[in-house]
């Protein structure tokens, strides 16, 4: 699932949330991502937190099934960031 | 087709195999997270899943514990269909079974995958 926006505009995002997912199997971070971008308004972006290099593959084919916009992933320190606005 | 996709997952193995026991509930709570109607169906040795306590304990390695997923499961709004032959000829009572466990015979199973936009077995 490609990034839609540059890894400085990511960097320069400030989540409505941020779900912490580090250290959860599968599924758990994309249940964390369900539950956490029902807490966010539309338009609002959703930050999601693994240690599971897979996630954001996971999220990016969970964003464009559900209607929402995977916007890219940024590097951790043992984890990755992955971000999602919400669309609907 | 309906408006709603639906898959159906048939769960045939129990707490003796764990990963077997465990994936249709991943690929289940995965659909049910993607707004797509879910129904697990249990038959065969799958039934003991479904007995109370019937997944304590029951972890496969690198997933979550079952118990958890179990949990997950429901609260999504997944459903549970057990079959009636199944849990009667272990000796498993309808008292037995978890909350929201339904007990169907082969028509309703056939009724729910012929609806569904996919079926898959474990």
């Amino acid at each position: 699932m490609p990034a839609t926006i540059t890894e400085s505009e990511l960097e320069a995002i400030t989540a409505a949330k941020v779900v912490d997912a580090r250290g959860s199997a599968c599924p758990g971070p994309l249940l964390e991502a369900k539950k956490g971008i029902g807490a966010v308004s539309v338009g609002l972006i959703l930050e999601i937190w693994s240690s599971d290099p897979v996630t954001k593959s996971d999220i990016g084919a969970w964003s464009a099934k559900v209607g929402h916009e995977f916007l890219g992933v940024l590097p951790g320190e043992g984890y990755e960031r992955i971000f999602v606005r919400r669309r609907k | 087709m309906a408006d709603t996709e639906k898959l159906v997952f048939m769960v045939l193995h129990g707490p003796e195999h764990p990963e077997h026991a465990t994936i249709p509930f991943v690929m289940g709570c995965a659909a049910l997270a993607s707004d797509v109607e879910v129904v697990l169906g249990f038959q065969a040795d799958g039934v003991e899943l479904v007995r109370r306590g019937g997944v304590d304990g029951v972890e496969a390695p690198s997933f979550p514990p079952l118990a958890k997923l179990m949990n997950d499961f429901r609260e999504l709004g997944g459903k549970l269909l057990v079959c009636g032959p199944c849990i009667k000829s272990r000796g498993i009572a309808p008292d037995d079974l978890i909350e929201g466990a339904e007990i169907v015979a082969a028509g309703r199973f056939i009724a729910e995958i012929t609806s569904a936009t996919n079926s898959l077995v474990y």
